[in-house]
């Protein structure tokens, strides 16, 4: 019986689905009640998923944002790897909320949970 | 004995990530365990009724097979509207299904969760 689950999202937003898949599924599993705890984990270029500055109307696509700030809305935890995203796009900008961390942090956030799944 | 989830998030054809999905359930069921599979995504396909690969593994008969041992398999809902896969057509035993309602059932009855995708 588990009762806790990280949601590690390593894809950038846009060009594949993966990102937002990753994030409905987290917020499915908040809202469901029958999960305690459901954690999102941005990592590597999921990062991506966090900046501010995302403008998915250029593609027509739904926002990678407005999926992530509704796990914010339900006082989901979202943690970010921000050593990756300052790799990828040193001093950008991120959504509020969402909690940087580092990869020794990470690494016990995703000890803490009892199930593991990737997008 | 455990519970094992395993979500698949490709299709079920032109690689064989679903392959493994049934070696893998195989497995566990030889050796009592019970499994949940849940498709997301490309994974729905997996539930699709009446799929001829020729000469590839039939991983929808398969899939159904293993129903018959108390395997569960239910797919993402929203995912099979988006790719015209409607109730009814799924293969008996299997479910259209939520995340909501049905993985969150998964994964907090599940010991250990699997991921496939690419």
């Amino acid at each position: 019986m588990a009762e806790s689950i990280v949601i590690i999202i390593n894809r950038g937003p846009y060009g594949t689905e993966e990102a937002f898949a990753g994030m409905r599924e987290a917020l499915a599993l908040m809202v469901s009640g029958l999960v305690d705890r459901a954690v999102t984990l941005l990592v590597g270029e999921g990062t991506l998923n966090a900046v501010m500055s995302q403008k998915p109307e250029a593609i027509s696509m739904p926002s990678n944002l407005a999926a992530l700030s509704d796990l914010l809305d339900m006082d989901g935890e979202v943690f970010m790897v921000l050593e990756d995203l300052e790799r990828i796009a040193p001093g950008t900008e991120v959504l509020e909320g969402v909690q940087p961390v580092n990869w020794s942090q990470a690494r016990e956030i995703i000890s803490s949970c009892q199930l593991v799944t990737t997008f | 004995m455990g519970k094992m989830l395993i979500q698949t998030r490709s299709g079920t054809m032109m690689n064989m990530d679903n392959n493994v999905v049934t070696k893998l359930a195989r497995a566990a069921l030889d050796r009592g365990h019970e499994v949940m599979v849940f498709g997301y995504g490309e994974g729905v396909t997996a539930i699709k009724d009446g799929q001829d690969p020729r000469r590839f593994p039939n991983v929808g008969k398969i899939l159904q097979d293993y129903t018959q041992e108390g395997m569960l398999v239910t797919v993402c809902e929203t995912c099979c509207y988006a790719r015209g896969i409607k109730r009814g057509e799924e293969f008996p035993g299997s479910k259209i299904g939520s995340m909501t309602n049905d993985l969150s059932v998964f994964v907090s009855d599940a010991d250990r969760m699997v991921t496939i995708a690419r």
